[in-house]
C-alpha cells in the first residue's frame, strides 16, 4: 500500500476530503506518487501491472468511502491512457508521460472547467440580483467571489440542511469577502423563494437524460425554485457527465452516511432524545448522501462546453469522449 | 359623507405609507394597488427618483438593424425621420471611430464597416450574408503572407463588425460562423497559403447562395404541414415565411393567412399587401386581435431574428405573447428560420439580451413624463415552440443546442 493513497484514504474516511473535486484532485495526485514511485516487476509489464495496482487502490479507496461519479471518470482515464502507452516507451518515459497525462487531467478538465464555467456564470448575475445556493459547491463559491469583485451588487441566500450543515462554511468564506448573505435552512425555502432571482447549484453529475444527481435536498431546493418560477442553474464540469439515465429517485445507487448522524447534534452530547431508541428493531435511521433532480427543473446547465439546456447532455458526452479519441490518435502519431 | 368617506380613505393611505421604511416600500409598491401615490411620493424624494432613473436605458440609443429593416419595409414617419438624422451623426462618429482604429491595425484605409452598410443596402441580403460579404473584402484587401496573420485580420474585422451592432443577433452569429469556418479549415488541411486564401473567397461568395437556397429548403419542408383549408397566423415580415406561403400558394393549395398589423412597423400591412397579389385570401388583425382570433386558426408561423441555445428564439416584439396564447389554446407554433442564424446565447428571460431599441409614433404626442417601452423584440422560451423549419431540417427545439454544439467544438 502506497502511503500517498493510504493518507488519501483515511482524509476520505474523516470527511476531511469531501466534494466531487476534491476528492478527485486528491486522489489523482496520489496516483501521480503512485507513478513517480513506481517500478516494474522482472516477470511482468508496466501495462498490466500498474493497472492492477491502481485497482487495488482504488478498492481502498472505495472502503473508505464509495467513490463519486466525477472519480469514477478520472480513474477511467487513467487506466485508459495506462492501457495506451506504448510498448517501446522506456519506464521513465512511460511514467514522465502518465504523471503529465494525469496532471493536464487536472488542469484542464477540473481546474481549467471551473475557470471556464465561472465565466459562463457570471454573464448571468447582474445587479439586483438574489441568488439562492443550496450547501457548499467550490464552483459556485467560485463564480459568486468573482461575480463580487467584478463589483456587481447581489446578495445570497446560503440554504442549508443537516446533518452536515456545510453551508456554513460556504457562509464564513463569503462572509470573508464581503458579499451579502443570508443564511436559513431548507425548511424555511418556501418562505424566501418569493425574493429569491435565481438559485445556483452545484451538481455531482448530470446523466444522459439531463437529471442532476447531486447532494441530498437538491431537488428538493430544484422544485420550489420551479414552483416559483425562478430559473435554476446547474454547474458541473463535463468530466462529471455520465452516459448512464436515472429515472427515478432509486435508493440502490445511492449513498448511505452515518445513520447516528441523524439523531445526533453536532456538539450537542445533552441533545440526544433518540439514545434510547437506536437499539429498536422496529426503527431505522436512514442518512442519503444525494438525491437526482428530473431535467424539467432545471432551466440551464452550466458547463465547460457552455450553456446548455438539459436536453443537450447526450452531444457533450458524445464529443467530451470524441475529444479523448483524437488525443489518443494524437499520441499515437 | 361619500366625500367625507373618501377622504378618510386617502388619509389613512397617506398615513400607511409614513408607516414603512424605504426597503419595504419598493415591495409594497410592486403588489399595492396604490402605486399613483408612491409614484407621487417617491418624485419628491431625490435619492429615489436617481435610483428608479438610473438603470434606464438611453432612450435616444436606435438599433442600426432596425432602422434598415424599416427603410427596407419604406415605413417612414416624421418620428423616424427625426430620430434617423440623429442616429446617422451617431454613426458617422462611430464610423470614424472604426476607420481610426482599422487604420492603425491594418496601416491601410480599408473600412470594414462601410462594406457591410454597402451590402446591407440590397433588401433580399440577410444581414449575416453581408457580413460574410464584408469578411470576404476583408480577405481580398488583405496583405498579408501566412494564415496566421489573415486569421488575426479576420479576427478583428469580425470584433469591429459585431461591436458596431451588439443587438443583431444574425450579425454575430454569421461572423461567428464564418471565423469558426475560417479557423477550422486552415487547422484541418495544411495548403499554401493563396490556394487557402482562394478557397476562403470562393466559400464566402457561396455562402450568400446558401442563403436563398436555404429559404427554398425551408419552404420545400414546409409544405408538409401545410393542408387545404388551414388557416395560418404570421407575424412579422419574414423573407422565409414569405417564401413558404408562396411557395404553398404555386402548389395550388387552398389557405388563408391572418396578419399581425405589427405596429409601429406595420409589417402586417406589407405582408398582406404582398400576399393579396398572390392571390392568397388574407385578413389583417389588430396586435391585441390574436387572442380573439386564435379559435380560426391552424398553425402559426413566425420567422427568427435569432435561434438561441436554449431552442427558443428572439423575434419581432409580440412573438412571446402570441406563442403563450397559441400554446393555451394548443395551436402549434412553426419557425422558420436559416441555420445562420443559430447563436450561442442562452436568455434567461425577456431582460436578458441587450436590448433593441426603436422610435414608436403614438399619432399623438406623448408627455415627457411618460415613460415608453421601445424594445423591438421579445424572447420566446423552446417549450411554447412547436418546431424549427431550418436549412438541416425539421428539428425540435432540444435539437438547437446539439448542432451548436458540434459546430463549435
Amino acid at each position: 500500500m502506497h502511503s500517498a493513497v493510504y493518507k488519501v484514504g483515511l482524509h476520505y474516511l474523516s470527511w476531511d476530503i469531501s466534494g466531487g473535486n476534491a476528492r478527485c484532485i486528491a486522489m489523482l495526485q496520489a496516483f501521480q506518487e503512485v507513478v513517480k514511485d513506481y517500478s516494474t516487476p522482472p516477470e511482468n509489464t508496466l501495462n498490466r501491472d500498474m493497472t492492477a495496482q491502481i485497482s487495488s487502490y482504488v478498492s481502498f479507496l472505495i472502503e473508505c468511502r464509495p467513490l463519486s461519479i466525477s472519480m469514477g471518470n478520472a480513474i477511467r482515464f487513467v487506466k485508459n491512457r495506462i492501457a495506451k502507452l506504448p510498448i517501446t516507451l522506456s519506464e521513465s518515459e512511460a511514467k514522465a508521460s502518465l504523471h503529465s497525462d494525469i496532471e493536464r487531467f487536472i488542469n484542464e478538465k477540473i481546474i481549467g472547467a471551473d475557470t471556464v464555467i465561472v465565466e459562463h456564470a457570471v454573464t448571468k448575475i447582474r445587479d439586483g440580483d438574489v441568488l439562492l445556493t443550496y450547501g457548499s459547491s467550490t464552483v459556485i463559491e467560485m463564480i459568486l467571489v468573482h461575480a463580487h469583485e467584478l463589483g456587481k451588487k447581489f446578495r445570497v441566500f446560503v440554504v442549508d440542511s443537516r446533518p452536515k450543515l456545510q453551508g456554513k462554511l460556504l457562509l464564513r468564506r463569503l462572509i470573508k469577502r464581503g458579499i451579502n448573505c443570508t443564511y436559513t435552512h431548507i425548511t424555511a425555502i418556501s418562505y424566501i423563494m418569493h425574493q429569491v432571482t435565481k438559485v445556483f447549484l452545484g451538481a455531482s453529475s448530470v446523466f444522459s437524460n439531463g437529471t442532476v444527481y447531486s447532494r441530498v435536498g437538491t431537488a428538493c431546493v430544484a422544485m420550489v425554485a420551479n414552483a416559483f418560477r425562478v430559473p435554476v442553474l446547474v454547474c458541473c464540469e463535463a468530466y462529471k457527465f455520465h452516459e448512464k439515465v436515472q429515472l427515478d429517485y432509486s435508493i440502490c445507487s445511492n449513498e448511505l452516511g452515518d445513520p447516528n448522524a441523524i439523531s445526533k447534534v453536532h456538539g450537542r452530547e445533552d441533545i440526544n432524545y433518540l439514545n434510547g431508541l437506536t437499539n429498536n428493531a422496529k426503527l431505522k435511521f436512514l442518512n442519503l448522501m444525494y438525491d437526482a433532480t428530473p431535467s424539467d427543473y432545471i432551466s440551464m446547465i452550466i458547463t465547460d462546453y457552455g450553456m446548455v439546456p438539459p436536453t443537450s447532455v447526450p452531444v457533450i458526452v458524445r464529443e467530451y469522449q470524441k475529444e479523448h479519441l483524437l488525443q489518443s490518435s494524437k499520441i499515437v502519431i | 359623507m361619500i366625500f367625507l368617506e373618501k377622504a378618510t380613505v386617502y388619509y389613512l393611505q397617506f398615513f400607511h405609507f409614513e408607516e414603512f421604511s424605504q426597503e419595504k416600500k419598493k415591495s409594497m409598491w410592486r403588489r399595492s394597488p396604490s402605486f399613483i401615490l408612491d409614484e407621487r411620493r417617491s418624485s419628491n424624494s431625490p435619492p429615489m427618483a436617481d435610483t428608479t432613473r438610473g438603470p434606464f436605458q438611453n432612450p435616444d440609443s436606435i438599433s442600426a438593424y432596425y432602422q434598415t429593416r424599416a427603410a427596407h419595409h419604406g415605413v417612414i414617419t416624421s418620428d423616424w425621420l427625426a430620430q434617423a438624422q440623429a442616429a446617422v451623426g451617431g454613426v458617422s462618429g462611430d464610423a470614424q471611430h472604426d476607420l481610426s482604429v482599422t487604420d492603425l491595425g491594418n496601416e491601410k484605409s480599408f473600412n470594414v464597416i462601410e462594406e457591410f452598410n454597402n451590402w446591407r443596402k440590397q433588401p433580399d441580403l440577410a444581414e449575416a450574408v453581408a457580413a460574410i460579404r464584408a469578411l470576404a473584402a476583408v480577405i481580398r484587401a488583405s496583405e498579408a503572407s501566412t494564415m496566421m496573420e489573415l486569421e488575426i485580420e479576420l479576427k478583428k474585422a469580425s470584433d469591429t463588425l459585431k461591436s458596431w451592432d451588439k443587438t443583431s443577433i444574425s450579425l454575430t452569429a454569421g461572423c461567428d460562423l464564418f471565423i469558426r469556418y475560417v479557423t477550422r479549415t486552415s487547422a484541418l488541411e495544411y495548403e499554401d497559403f493563396n490556394s487557402a486564401k482562394s478557397r476562403l473567397l470562393e466559400r464566402a461568395e457561396k455562402f450568400g447562395e446558401i442563403s436563398c437556397k436555404a429559404r427554398r429548403i425551408i419552404a420545400m419542408l414546409s409544405q408538409d404541414f401545410i393542408f387545404d383549408g388551414c388557416t395560418i397566423l404570421v407575424h412579422g415580415l419574414s423573407r422565409v415565411v414569405l417564401e413558404i406561403l408562396k411557395t404553398a400558394a404555386q402548389n395550388n393549395k387552398l389557405f388563408r393567412v391572418l396578419c399581425t398589423e405589427g405596429r409601429p412597423d406595420g409589417t402586417g400591412v406589407l405582408l398582406s399587401s404582398e400576399l393579396s397579389k398572390l392571390d392568397i385570401p388574407v385578413k389583417l388583425l389588430l396586435d391585441s386581435a390574436v387572442a380573439y382570433s386564435m379559435d380560426e386558426v391552424d398553425m402559426v408561423f413566425v420567422g427568427a431574428d435569432g435561434v438561441v441555445e436554449s431552442g427558443g428564439i428572439i423575434n419581432m416584439m409580440g412573438t412571446y405573447q402570441i406563442a403563450l396564447v397559441a400554446h393555451s389554446m394548443n395551436k402549434p407554433v412553426y419557425v422558420a428560420a436559416e441555420s445562420y442564424k443559430f447563436a450561442r446565447l442562452y436568455p434567461l428571460d425577456q431582460k436578458d439580451m441587450a436590448p433593441a431599441l426603436r422610435p414608436i409614433e403614438f399619432g399623438v404626442k406623448i408627455p415627457t413624463k411618460v415613460e415608453v417601452e421601445r424594445s423591438a423584440r421579445d424572447y420566446t422560451p423552446p417549450q411554447y415552440l412547436t418546431l424549427l423549419f431550418t436549412d438541416l431540417g425539421v428539428l425540435s427545439p432540444s435539437v438547437v443546442s446539439d448542432e451548436l454544439i458540434q459546430l463549435y467544438l
